[in-house]
């Protein structure tokens, strides 16, 4: 009886004491993440990635200015309305900041995070939230000051792969006139470059070809990839994630089908690259960072240090997709650094006012790992510069892990070109 | 349905006879509940009123589905898709039409019971088995048409409408538009039990407990099946249009058969033919993910949190939990919750003798 | 009109729909036997994918042991569950029974999905040649497996429920139980066995489709294309289980041609099948084969 008084009173005092303790009050950030719904198969990695690097930042750097940073995760399993229903709970939370994910929440959320001024930087790079003050002119893309996100967008990677493909079709001196043809789910994620990249595309002398439809999640595609094989197709753009791109490999292998695959950032990787084996030989795809794991960096020793929070032996090899998400979470940490300097009160503006406090910006640490961002007020395209790769697969991928396939030299991700865009202002938001 | 009511039936006229109130206890006990929720959002915090508001329009919901199911004897595995109908119709009455949300919300309410009717002429020729796969197919179907009707639903992006207003005073959060919820909760479901001591809605019983006898009673099977339908699906558009005035957001993954699913365990859980029963199956259902995710919090960082991972699972496990009591509801309880709170109601008004 | 395109197109369709026909006849065969319509056939096939799998990769069994030991693992699985959920719903309204088994369905869905993640994982390798050319079309060899293995189970239904005792008595079961449990019948084993044969059935389509496209959750997805082939074909019918199958896959095929043709919606592969059964329903509710339900006062 007496110990339980003296532990009330203990916990009373330090109730008490607590505000006055240094003043010390954690940031709440919210976290939204996919880790079980149709696009968990890249979501599991870069929410790992955002997760990790936000402890990282609590460990080694107490946090921002001595405050520590409280993340509130929730998995909303791909489902727009739960994503917004958890916004709504934390928009009374006060939540300063979110680390956003899917693109049909993402924009659902824009006009919600404009009113309640709270910086997002999301996992989805649709083309339609970099139009800051809404100026495009664009038919549906409303203006999006606090929405960010870290790599090229979606239209943009498309248009610089585009590019990309008719050098490619000269080189190789193939006659007349190349077909592209846009494939991928009828959602917003799939659908955000469609238009641009046809108008490119047709821009460029492709021939485009009416766009096909499969679906999200994995499963049989023959009659897609029939359908492609038919149409004699010589580019054809992945707009899924990697799970149901996989689906599609293969049955596009089977059919016999030979087209240059050109995926987006969530359509391959190293995970994809196992599970699809020798039908992944070949696909495009742009990679948002300046390395990948294993490669040599100054910034990859960061890398590394936060992948041991969640892997303390160090053995797990991290997809792409990890290190962007640690870019992501690394950009608003310096972004609220830059709010809290000089004593500032971290609030949504000051942290939307950090975003543009850097030119060529790369966040301390991960140098050679995080690709050079810029953001303006009016212009939310932080990269303009897409690095394209080449998965290479040469044989049997069903045994051994990611690490040990990669380390053998059976997958390999082959760098290809970097394509630097112009920054049109016609091109801007969408 | 009965109630508790005192020892022997002494009723002196028709009203007596057919009040939904048998006793007076329990017409008190319902005005006392009542004045105790109008008092809730002074008591409870945001996240647990906004628990009660989802109990509030997926049991008006879940009343609808249980009029067609419990009453009528049909199977719907489609409700969702009316839901989704309803809460997509109240967003484009607003937006297109500029009609004020408080309109919006009945007259989604009747646009849906206009399709529910065009689904339940066709289905009122089927029975059972054959009805339950039919409502799958047009729940596939309708989810397909809201992904690609644009003009109405805003495509598979969704649509983003305002909230509650009436005359200035506008319920968009939750402290106010629980009483929204509440008076409209209230309303139907005392329309839902006065329609079970009407005619109509005694017929409909009919219809379910022996429809051959019904017919030779000269009950018009196919025009009853259809009200069915109908009437249920006003109730899942009222649901629907209630939910997106308070998400303020409409898309069309919400409306899956998962969804569907969740309906029709509601009602089970709660109790088939019971309208008390919907709300509690509602409840139940709400609050069972609630349960879930306490559970997980009080185990994690644990041994048993350690192995089963359950912190990164915790969707599943919420799934699983779903599905469940499903089975475990209908292999112990299988007349639902409401028939559990009646036993327990008499076990304690005929305590020491047997119920 | 595009003919070597669509021949192909029926050609895949045929070969889709002889799985779609195999897990057909497992539904049949429930309903048949036990009056339950079974809204997890497609769990059947997630199970048995996975546990083959599980037992290729993890304990490195050669695929002709791993198969065989999927296929005792099911019939075990089947029994289980008709005795611990189904047996006790005996009697209760239809509802109840779907209700049940859409409750099975949804757990051992989320069930697998925590104990094998959500990325959808390739089988091992098991033929030395990958693909043969069959009329222009190159198909998986473990498509032509299951065709083999298709024609291999339908006619062992077929001396099962003629000539095999158990078979029979199955039969009798389905026509009339009380009659039949007067005979000597022990229909509790009768429905037992029929959800064993289901679940071991359905495993080995499972395990088809896992080696040509990977094991993941869409695997289920086959449990509600089931409903189109069966209402098709007669939901008491065990070849219009499987000429249905054949005609959803081949309907499917040929409006993916008509999308890709003419319509452009791009979603016609999917809802095809559904939209044929809501038609088939109104206008011949009990399929090509069912047996007419005539009610007598």
């Amino acid at each position: 009886m007496r110990l339980r008084r003296r532990l009330l009173g203990a916990a009373a005092a330090a109730a008490l004491a607590w505000p006055l303790a240094a003043g010390a009050q954690p940031i709440p950030v919210g976290h939204l993440m996919d880790n079980s719904g149709a696009t968990s198969d890249v979501g599991v990695p870069y929410g790992q990635g955002v997760a990790d690097a936000f402890a990282w930042v609590n460990r080694t750097r107490s946090g921002v200015n001595g405050r520590q940073i409280n993340v509130l995760g929730f998995d909303y399993g791909y489902q727009a309305p739960r994503a917004v229903s958890q916004y709504q709970a934390w928009s009374r939370d006060r939540v300063v900041a979110i680390q956003g994910w899917g693109t049909a929440d993402t924009e659902a959320l824009v006009r919600f995070v404009t009113r309640d001024h709270v910086p997002y930087v999301s996992g989805s790079y649709s083309a339609a939230l970099t139009d800051a003050a809404g100026k495009s002119g664009r038919q549906g893309v409303e203006a999006a000051p606090y929405n960010f996100f870290y790599g090229p967008s979606y239209s943009d990677a498309l248009r610089a792969m585009l590019q990309w493909a008719a050098e490619d079709w000269k080189a190789k001196g193939r006659p007349g006139r190349p077909k592209y043809v846009h494939m991928g789910a009828n959602h917003p994620y799939p659908n955000s470059p469609k238009a641009a990249g046809e108008a490119l595309a047709r821009e460029l002398g492709f021939e485009v070809l009416p766009a096909i439809v499969f679906a999200l999640t994995p499963g049989d595609y023959t009659a897609q990839c029939l359908t492609l094989k038919n149409q004699g197709a010589n580019y054809a753009y992945l707009g899924n994630t990697a799970g149901s791109n996989i689906s599609v490999l293969r049955a596009c292998q089977t059919a016999g089908v030979e087209v240059q695959f050109l995926g987006n950032v969530w359509g391959m990787d190293e995970n994809a690259m196992k599970a699809a084996g020798t039908a992944a030989n070949g696909v495009v795809f742009p990679v948002r960072t300046a390395a990948v794991w294993g490669q040599e960096a100054p910034g990859m020793t960061s890398v590394q240090a936060i992948s041991r929070i969640s892997d303390q032996s160090g053995t797990a090899y991290r997809p792409v997709h990890y290190l962007a998400g640690i870019c992501s979470a690394m950009l608003m940490v310096e972004a609220m650094e830059t709010a809290a300097a000089n004593g500032g009160q971290v609030t949504g503006e000051r942290i939307r006012d950090g975003f543009y406090a850097r030119k060529d910006w790369v966040p301390r640490g991960f140098e050679g790992v995080c690709a050079p961002s810029n953001f303006t007020p009016d212009d939310h395209r932080g990269q303009l510069s897409v690095a394209l790769y080449r998965a290479r697969v040469a044989g049997d991928t069903s045994q051994g892990s990611v690490a040990e396939l990669m380390r053998a030299g059976t997958m390999r991700l082959e760098p290809v070109a970097t394509i630097t865009l112009q920054r049109k202002p016609e091109w801007l938001g969408w | 349905m009965t109630a508790m009511t005192p020892a022997g039936d002494y009723r002196t006229s028709y009203r007596e006879d057919m009040t939904i109130f048998p006793t007076r206890n329990s017409r008190r006990a319902l005005w006392l509940g009542i004045g105790l929720l109008c008092l809730a959002p002074l008591a409870l915090g945001r996240y647990e009123l906004g628990l009660l508001i989802n109990i509030g329009f997926l049991g008006i919901a879940a009343l609808g589905l249980n009029i067609l199911v419990g009453f009528t004897g049909q199977i719907s595995i489609g409700h969702a898709a009316f839901f989704g109908f309803g809460a997509f119709a109240s967003a484009w009455l607003h937006e297109r039409w500029h009609i004020p949300v408080a309109l919006c919300i009945p007259l989604a309410g009747l646009m849906t019971a206009v399709v529910g009717l065009v689904f339940g002429a066709p289905a009122a020729r089927l029975k059972g088995l054959y009805l339950a796969i039919a409502t799958l197919a047009a729940q596939f179907i309708l989810e397909d048409f809201f992904a690609r009707a644009q003009w109405f639903t805003g495509g598979v992006a969704g649509s983003i409408t305002e909230p509650f207003a009436l005359f200035g005073w506008v319920a968009d959060r939750e402290e106010t538009y629980f009483y929204v919820v509440l008076a409209w909760t209230i309303l139907t479901y005392l329309a839902a039990a006065n329609l079970m001591r009407t005619r109509d809605g005694r017929a409909l019983v009919a219809v379910r407990d022996h429809y051959l006898s019904a017919e030779m009673m000269g009950i018009n099977l196919a025009y009853y099946r259809t009200l069915s339908f109908g009437i249920a699906s006003f109730y899942a558009g009222l649901g629907g249009a209630l939910y997106a005035h308070y998400l303020l957001f409409v898309s069309v993954e919400a409306f899956n058969i998962l969804f569907s699913i969740q309906f029709l365990g509601m009602i089970i859980i709660g109790g088939l033919g019971s309208v008390m029963g919907s709300l509690m199956g509602a409840a139940f259902m709400v609050l069972l993910p609630e349960l879930v995710q306490a559970g997980a919090d009080a185990l994690a960082g644990g041994a048993v949190d350690r192995t089963l991972k359950l912190g990164a699972n915790i969707s599943f496990l919420r799934e699983m939990v779903i599905g469940a009591a499903i089975i475990l509801f209908l292999i112990f309880e299988p007349d639902g919750l409401a028939r559990r709170w009646r036993l327990i109601k008499a076990y304690w008004k005929l305590y020491p003798y047997s119920h | 009109m595009d003919w070597p395109l669509l021949l192909q197109l029926t050609l895949n369709g045929l070969i889709v729909g002889a799985l779609y026909g195999v897990v057909a006849m497992s539904f049949v065969l429930i309903y048949k036997a036990s009056q339950v319509v079974n809204f997890a056939q497609g769990e059947f096939l997630l199970v048995g994918a996975w546990v083959c799998w599980w037992l290729l990769t993890e304990w490195q069994l050669p695929f002709w042991a791993g198969f065989l030991v999927t296929l005792a693992f099911m019939t075990l699985f089947g029994v289980i569950l008709q005795v611990v959920v189904l047996r006790p719903l005996i009697g209760e309204p239809v509802i109840s029974v779907i209700m049940a088994t859409i409750g099975l369905g949804i757990f051992f869905q989320a069930l697998m999905k925590w104990i094998f993640g959500v990325f959808a994982k390739p089988f091992p390798p098991i033929f030395s040649a990958d693909q043969v050319n069959v009329f222009g079309l190159q198909v998986q060899t473990v498509y032509l497996l299951s065709l083999g293995i298709s024609l291999l189970i339908m006619a062992g239904f077929a001396w099962f429920f003629t000539v095999s005792k158990h078979g029979l008595a199955m039969r009798a079961t389905a026509f009339d139980q009380q009659v039949a449990q007067s005979l000597g019948v022990s229909v509790p084993k009768v429905f037992a066995m029929s959800w064993a044969i289901s679940a071991a059935v359905s495993a080995v389509a499972g395990v088809v489709v896992g080696v040509v496209n990977g094991v993941s959750s869409a695997l289920s997805f086959y449990g509600i294309k089931v409903f189109p082939a069966v209402i098709l074909g007669g939901l008491d019918s065990i070849i219009g289980a499987v000429l249905g199958g054949l005609i959803v896959g081949v309907l499917e095929n040929w409006a993916q041609y008509l999308d890709a043709e003419w319509l452009n919606w791009g979603n016609m592969y999917t809802v095809a099948p559904f939209y044929a059964l809501i038609l088939i329903l109104l206008i011949k509710p009990y399929g090509l084969f069912g047996t007419r339900n005539i009610e007598r006062v």
